[in-house]
């Protein structure tokens, strides 16, 4: 388990460095100006050469690169060219927003999907699979953006519900939740339902049955712990892309999150903010797959053992 | 959902405080600093947080704010006379040593201010007492009152390096949370009468959908971005708002790159003038919230020549390509294409598609090519266009016919991008600058119309309408031409 730990940890480095050279690469090779565009058509031409001076995009390519990734080491992300205001802090005043709906999300996600799947593969072939299959590859086709406004057309205009949009208490938490919580418990009911049709085939649940182990037993303990290995991976992939900013979801609701706050970087072409953003999305996303990795492993201590 | 809803409710579903007014914004201001606004939101705020010492009227012309008075006692000096009545929301009152500072660190070249080049001709600025502010010009330069409706900060911040917001409008500014909303409230001091709208809420609701969802709920009570013309026809219907249409002055039009030799040719782009149907065009992309355009001034500006807008022929367009020797190499085939730049927006992309459809009708193929704003601004500077969908907005001072059409302004000095050359209107648009008496200055930019009228370096579309969706409650607002929201300081909800 330590070793699985520590392994996955030294991991983290590397995937963090190339996550942000790809983004550092891209970013420059789109087309607009940042000091022009945040100083407008008319500034002076000095000021604009000071500005690109002063903000190190004078410089060649690779010592821009550099300058980023040794001030990163140092905790320092520049300066927001849009929000004047350091990077940092523009980041950490949006994290929240992102934290809370991932996390609505994922609870929502997970207390109707795990149920769902299980009983869809206790009763294999019955009119509940079916249901939960059909109900499940909806959740997965339905696009957020047609989601998210048929919603609020639903509950926030015709029943009156629930608020449009906006960040207040947990009841504009509601719809956002629900939208990001449908697709990934689509994905979830799937996943949970074939690892435990795969389990309960195996030979160690038909000895836990033969040894006189009740059904709920056989099924809640010894095929659900090996079926839910894969689930929980899934679950970091679909954690770590939820703190990522669900980009979509956040602008349609209004929500004040890192995905919205990386959409208004990129428009403003405001390169230190997109670069501070996806650094903390590139940590964010590792962080919380490094999590499901080790929990795989406690779930599962053979992951620990063989070094998978 | 509906337990979730019913647990919820009421928990953070507060409506805003009574005598709140919400406006709904597509995006954050991206500076409420009038040393350093430059974008269109931050523009429609100005005007509520600050004053300057003149402001423009619906007309474009130039009327006392700060200053009750002014006078030219020479082509290049400026004698503004204040107002002793205006005060920051402190209740410090606001003196020609504000003015001063606040001219004098845009001036600052340490502070860079994207306002710096539009008083580049001002060499000096005084006040010789707390009423009296003198301006003196490097030369005569007419438009300079222009640049007078600069908001003015306290003297003893005008130099800060950080946002400063606080001014001597009728509101200030009490929170700002970015990204989601800012919140203004009134300004006791304001001396024309303290606003009744308590506070006032600006929200930022980018998607366009959620935002009409929002009028409809009474989340939001007055979006003056014109929503889509289905989406306010839907609005028109709802008893408790009200959709007021008003002429406005934002105008549409088609940027042709005359470094194309094919679009050099005056006989092209009369063609591609002739092929459009602008009355068909305003009805199909516009929903008629719009007014076929002769040219960049709107008929409400003081300087508005009247002109009769292009003529929809296209048989005449044909001829004229016929004549200028772009022929299809068989019947059918496109004489020859032409690739049109727009931004994603819905209402830019089915104009892009008319145009094709039009210019086809003559036989110019057109590639449509749709880019991110951004994208599309830095290919419009760089010259790297054929065709493509802009719009002047918020036109005040016609010596913006010489930064767009004098043969010098090409970009990065100004924005003539098409690369239009005519010593015609440059002669006059220089003249323009340099002469004073309203009327003569009218009768120059006249000629200039009637000049681009025939040369037809960019070819006109329309003066878009003003579209605002309010709540039935909100009396005494009287939208501006130009969008901004300075009409929030005399309204009131019932």
């Amino acid at each position: 388990m330590r070793a699985l730990a520590i392994r996955r940890l030294t991991l983290l480095l590397p995937t963090v460095i190339g996550v942000v050279t790809l983004v550092f690469a891209f970013l420059h090779l789109l087309p607009g100006d940042p000091v022009e565009i945040m100083l407008g058509e008319w500034a002076a031409p000095a000021d604009v050469a000071g500005l690109r001076r002063e903000l190190g995009l004078d410089r060649p390519l690779a010592a821009q690169y550099v300058r980023f990734l040794a001030h990163a080491a140092r905790g320092d992300l520049g300066h927001s060219i849009a929000f004047r205001a350091p990077v940092g802090r523009v980041i950490a005043a949006r994290y929240p927003a992102t934290l809370e709906l991932a996390a609505a999300a994922l609870v929502l996600a997970l207390a109707f999907a795990v149920p769902l799947g299980v009983l869809a593969a206790v009763r294999r072939g019955s009119a509940l699979d079916r249901s939960a299959r059909l109900a499940s590859l909806v959740g997965v086709c339905l696009p957020s953006f047609w989601l998210g406004p048929l919603l609020m057309l639903w509950f926030s205009i015709r029943l009156g519900w629930l608020p449009v949009s906006g960040r207040g208490g947990l009841a504009h938490l509601a719809l956002p939740a629900v939208t990001l919580a449908l697709g990934m418990a689509g994905i979830l009911v799937r996943l949970t339902r074939a690892s435990l049709l795969a389990a309960l085939g195996e030979d160690y649940v038909r000895t836990a049955r033969a040894k006189g182990a009740p059904r709920w037993r056989a099924v809640g303990v010894h095929a659900l712990r090996n079926a839910l290995v894969p689930v929980v991976t899934v679950l970091g992939l679909q954690a770590g892309a939820l703190l990522a900013g669900a980009v979509i979801t956040e602008t349609v609701f209004s929500w004040p999150g890192i995905g919205r706050l990386l959409v208004q970087a990129i428009q403003a072409r405001d390169y230190p903010l997109v670069q501070g953003c996806v650094l903390a999305i590139g940590l964010s996303y590792v962080a919380v797959n490094t999590v499901a990795d080790v929990l795989a492993g406690v779930i599962d201590p053979r992951l620990g053992e063989d070094g998978r | 959902m509906a337990v979730l809803g019913g647990l919820t409710g009421g928990c953070g579903d507060a409506p805003p405080p009574a005598g709140a007014l919400v406006v709904a914004f597509d995006s954050d201001p991206q500076s409420l600093d009038p040393r350093f606004q430059t974008d269109a939101n931050g523009a429609r705020l100005a005007g509520l947080l600050q004053v300057g010492l003149t402001r423009a009227d619906a007309a474009g012309r130039r009327v006392p704010e700060l200053a009750r008075t002014w006078e030219m006692p020479d082509p290049r000096t400026f004698v503004f006379h204040l107002r002793p009545d205006f005060r920051f929301p402190d209740g410090t009152a606001v003196t020609a040593a504000d003015v001063r500072s606040t001219y004098e660190a845009v001036r600052d070249p340490a502070l860079a201010s994207p306002k710096r080049t539009a008083l580049a001709v001002l060499s000096a600025v005084e006040a010789p007492d707390p009423a009296t502010v003198v301006m003196r010009l490097t030369e005569p330069f007419a438009p300079f009152l222009d640049a007078t409706g600069l908001g003015i900060l306290p003297a003893a911040r005008a130099r800060d390096t950080g946002e400063v917001t606080i001014g001597a409008g009728p509101f200030q500014l009490v929170s700002a949370e970015r990204g989601e909303q800012l919140v203004l409230a009134p300004n006791p001091a304001y001396p024309d009468g303290v606003p009744k709208l308590h506070p006032v809420i600006i929200r930022i609701v980018p998607d366009e959908t959620v935002r009409v969802l929002e009028l409809r709920r009474g989340g939001v009570h007055l979006v003056e971005d014109a929503p889509e013309p289905e989406m306010v026809a839907w609005l028109a219907t709802v008893p408790t708002l009200l959709v007021r249409r008003s002429p406005g002055t934002s105008f549409v039009y088609l940027a042709l790159n005359l470094r194309d030799p094919r679009l050099a040719d005056r006989r092209v782009r009369e063609a591609i003038t002739l092929a459009l149907d602008r009355e068909g065009l305003v009805r199909f992309v516009l929903g008629d919230a719009a007014r076929p355009a002769t040219g960049l001034l709107a008929p409400e500006h003081w300087a508005y020549a009247p002109a009769r807008p292009p003529r929809h022929d296209p048989r005449r367009a044909r001829r004229l390509l016929d004549r200028a020797g772009y022929r299809g190499a068989r019947p059918g085939a496109p004489r020859f294409r032409l690739v049109y730049k727009t931004s994603a927006q819905p209402v830019r992309r089915r104009l892009a598609e008319a145009v094709q459809t039009e210019l086809g009708a003559i036989g110019i193929a057109v590639d449509v090519r749709v880019y991110e704003w951004g994208t599309l601004y830095a290919d419009v500077r760089s010259g790297n266009f054929e065709l493509a969908s802009l719009a002047w907005v918020g036109v005040t001072d016609p010596d913006l016919y010489y930064l767009a059409f004098h043969s010098t302004m090409t970009p990065p000095a100004g924005y003539n991008r098409g690369a239009y050359v005519s010593r015609v209107t440059d002669r006059l648009t220089t003249a323009g600058r340099q002469t004073f008496a309203p009327a003569r200055r009218r009768a120059i930019y006249a000629r200039v119309q009637h000049r681009l009228a025939h040369d037809l370096p960019v070819v006109p579309l329309w003066w878009e309408d003003r579209v605002v969706v309010q709540t039935r409650r909100l009396r005494g607002f009287e939208p501006s031409p130009s969008g901004d929201l300075r009409g929030l300081a005399a309204a009131y909800l019932d």
